[in-house]
């Protein structure tokens, strides 16, 4: 292991703030410009309107940024909170954290919920929110230090850039005796070389005598984290309770984790079996129900896709507790250990590789046309290295490569590389390629829509071809499901604040396979219900997935199944008992509205967040090509017979690919109409004065923010 | 004699998936069932034929990740 220095160049001692009911009020300020570290108090109002976790980082990346500011300027922030109940021993996936900058690939804000300790860590040494701006000379290591009460800022010399290796090293430099007590947020090299860079946060698996890791992946926050020059943030909390969060009604919250965990335990291995295969089930239903994205997004099934789903993972993941929170019953986040690869720095030794879960097998292995589990390990193993988000690396090496097939670009333009489907040595040769910073990895690396600026600028690509097949929305990637019939799914990934990424909304099983919103006003509800809920995880600090992945066995004779009301309603006596703010589940929707709505503002002060920009290439909508259109004739010829009552007698597949598009982009434009109505939004797609007011965000730079965009 | 999510039910040759489930209440959300532990989607529950002894769990809404 290389010898490193960890240099201290600032040490704040404080008082720690007591955490009373899920909070500790009180927020932390780091600057790398100046290297002043700051400790405030945070007004009850803001906690009132805001709740935590993702709500606290948008108030202080909203107060800390202007609507001019680039993702690579000073002021902007990175902020990491968990949220009132984040830290909750026991209760199903009670120990997350959110993460959000500005992003490099969007220009508007991007969230990230993840797993690790250091959410709860922070919260536990007395901080409901970290906030980071500024941009360090040096390398700097960042210590929250809740044991011994102080904050410590390092400049670092001769720390490796190798995300795995350096958070071990800091894991046992810091807490050697207790290495549980550590957790670290890093990237690595490649996330300073492309615009994709992930975060790792770790947790110490002490059963496998190793750190663990989970990825805030989405929209390129890793990037701005090594621009700042942080090398590591690290967070040192000692033991952890059911108490540690002080709850108002300890009984009641001991009570509640007690029914959900005990159903997890009881019925989890009946249903998806997460606790053995993680979220990899989920590969061969998509794939039989024409889901699983294949070749960019052309295709929703391979026939080979049985050999990448949990049929195979399941004897691959290596046995033994998985949570990435402390005694979570879901327990899904698994891994593989001794596995070698094939290229790289790392060939030919045993490495352990955290994952990989579903969007992973999606991103890096269908949707290349690869049914390979282990390439689709390498892919996952050096993104996590190289701090590189497997989302967007998948679907962005997917359209390199649906280019490369079509001629829009060629050999001439990629180094002599053949970026054909299915190449795998030549993918992962281009994670190489991102972490040396050379070739034209370094171009990947920039995501698709700057991809498709620069292949037709410079290569001479067609950009209305580029433009239909560049599966981004807002400059990010999408996440791995094919939406192409269900509309309420397009609405889903087109109108999510930050981008196409599923975790606002998943609605493509209730639309297109139960047909259970047929109308744009179902739809519409479904839009403004899902997208809220789900908001309230990242509020709280909690993940999703205990909330519908397991349900109740009588979930099923509830008049709208989808909702798990059940769980809901466990979720606000959870919040009730923790906070002392007694809701019901009714109360939890408006909780969210607040934020929701408030991060759209925030994208209008960035110069987005209006219609034009929730749009779609048209691969999400419909068939692009004539050999698409093809491999599911009679789906497309149905629609346009008995949807659109459109006589296709005599017509070339052209001619029916171009009347399809006009009528399904029609259709989402009035998809768009009826959710904005909903969500108490103008036609242009900003919240209305009546909205805003009935939610109490009416701050005054809001309602001069409206002003400027024409809403009064 | 089939198992379906833990109760015992009468089994008959040939019988389907996609008649078990019209033999149920409130199944028209399910989209995937494990029979025997192996995952079935409903694009194969007309033609899946249920073996006797069978022990079958029906899926809950497929929710996404």
């Amino acid at each position: 292991m290389a010898e490193f220095t960890l240099k201290e160049i600032k040490s704040l001692e404080y008082v720690r703030p007591e955490i009373e009911k899920g909070y500790t009020d009180h927020s932390l300020h780091v600057d790398l410009s100046s290297k002043e570290v700051k400790i405030n108090a945070i007004e009850p109002k803001v906690k009132e309107k805001f709740i935590g976790g993702k709500g606290y980082d948008l108030w202080f990346m909203w107060n800390s940024v202007s609507g001019k500011t680039k993702w690579n300027d000073p002021e902007n922030a990175i902020c990491i909170a968990s949220g009132p109940l984040g830290g909750t021993p026991g209760y199903p996936g009670g120990g997350k954290s959110i993460v959000t900058t500005i992003s490099p690939l969007t220009g508007i804000p991007i969230d990230s919920n993840v797993g690790g300790y250091f959410g709860p860590y922070t919260k536990f040494s007395g901080f409901d929110v970290l906030q980071i701006t500024g941009k360090s000379d040096a390398q700097i290591v960042v210590l929250i230090d809740g044991i011994d009460s102080k904050i410590k800022l390092y400049e670092a010399e001769g720390l490796t850039d190798d995300s795995y290796t350096l958070s071990a090293q800091l894991t046992d430099y810091f807490d050697k005796e207790k290495p549980v007590n550590i957790s670290v947020v890093s990237t690595g090299s490649a996330a300073k070389h492309t615009e994709l860079g992930c975060l790792n946060f770790t947790w110490f698996d002490a059963k496998r005598k190793r750190v663990r890791y989970k990825q805030a992946g989405r929209g390129g926050i890793g990037t701005v984290f090594a621009h700042k020059n942080i090398k590591a943030v690290v967070a040192r909390w000692g033991s952890v309770s059911m108490k540690s969060n002080n709850p108002a009604d300890f009984d009641a919250m001991k009570n509640v984790t007690k029914l959900h965990a005990g159903e997890i335990n009881e019925l989890d291995p009946k249903q998806n079996r997460m606790a053995l295969v993680g979220t990899t089930h989920l590969v061969p239903i998509m794939n039989d129900h024409d889901c699983l994205p294949v070749n960019n997004f052309k295709y929703g099934q391979h026939p080979e896709a049985h050999n990448i789903g949990e049929a195979v993972y399941e004897h691959i993941f290596d046995k033994g507790f998985d949570g990435c929170w402390r005694g979570c019953a879901v327990a899904c986040a698994h891994g593989v250990k001794d596995f070698v690869p094939f290229t790289g720095p790392y060939k030919g030794q045993k490495v352990f590789v955290d994952g990989p879960e579903y969007e992973t097998v999606a991103g890096c292995g269908s949707n290349l046309g690869v049914f390979d589990p282990f390439f689709i390990l390498e892919m996952n193993f050096y993104c996590d290295t190289y701090g590189l988000d497997t989302i967007s690396i998948g679907t962005g090496i997917a359209f390199v490569m649906e280019c490369f097939e079509m001629g829009l670009i060629t050999k001439e333009h990629t180094g002599g590389m053949d970026l054909s489907f299915g190449n795998r040595l030549n993918a992962l040769e281009l994670l190489h390629q991102m972490v040396r910073g050379e070739g034209f990895g370094m171009i990947v690396g920039k995501g698709i829509r700057k991809m498709k600026a620069i292949f037709a600028k410079d290569f001479g690509a067609d950009a209305a071809i580029m433009q239909d097949i560049g599966m981004e929305s807002k400059g990010l990637e999408f996440s791995e499901y094919m939406t192409k019939e269900s509309l309420a799914q397009q609405g889903g990934y087109g109108m999510a604040l930050k981008g196409p990424q599923h975790d606002e909304a998943w609605l493509i099983f209730l639309d297109m396979v139960h047909n259970f919103m047929p109308t744009f006003e179902n739809k519409a509800e479904a839009l403004h219900w899902f997208p809220m809920f789900r908001t309230w995880f990242g509020l709280c600090g909690l993940c999703k997935l205990p909330w519908n992945d397991i349900v109740p066995e009588d979930n099923r004779q509830n008049p709208e199944p989808a909702k798990v009301v059940k769980h809901v309603g466990w979720y606000a006596d959870f919040f009730s008992s923790i906070t002392g703010r007694k809701v019901s589940p009714d109360d939890l929707i408006p909780m969210s509205e607040a934020v929701y709505n408030f991060q759209r503002l925030f994208n209008l002060k960035m110069g987005y967040g209006t219609r034009e920009f929730d749009t779609l290439p048209y691969r999400a909508v419909g068939p692009v090509t004539v050999d698409e259109y093809l491999s599911r004739i009679e789906r497309y010829d149905k629609d346009l017979t008995e949807n659109y009552k459109v006589d296709i007698t005599g017509m070339e597949i052209a001619q029916k690919v171009a009347v399809l598009r006009k009528h399904r982009e029609a259709r989402y434009e009035q998809l768009k109409d009826a959710v904005y109505k909903r969500r108490g939004w103008t036609s242009n797609g900003i919240p209305t004065v009546e909205t805003v007011k009935r939610l109490g965000i009416d701050f005054p730079d809001v309602m001069e923010l409206l002003k400027a965009n024409g809403v009064e | 004699m089939i198992t379906v999510d833990e109760k015992k039910m009468e089994w008959h040759q040939g019988i389907t998936i996609r008649e078990l489930l019209d033999m149920l209440e409130n199944t028209q959300f399910c989209a995937a069932v494990r029979l025997n532990g192996k995952l079935v989607s409903s694009p194969s529950f007309d033609t899946t034929k249920i073996p006797d002894n069978a022990v079958i769990y029906i899926l809950p809404l497929i929710a996404g990740g």
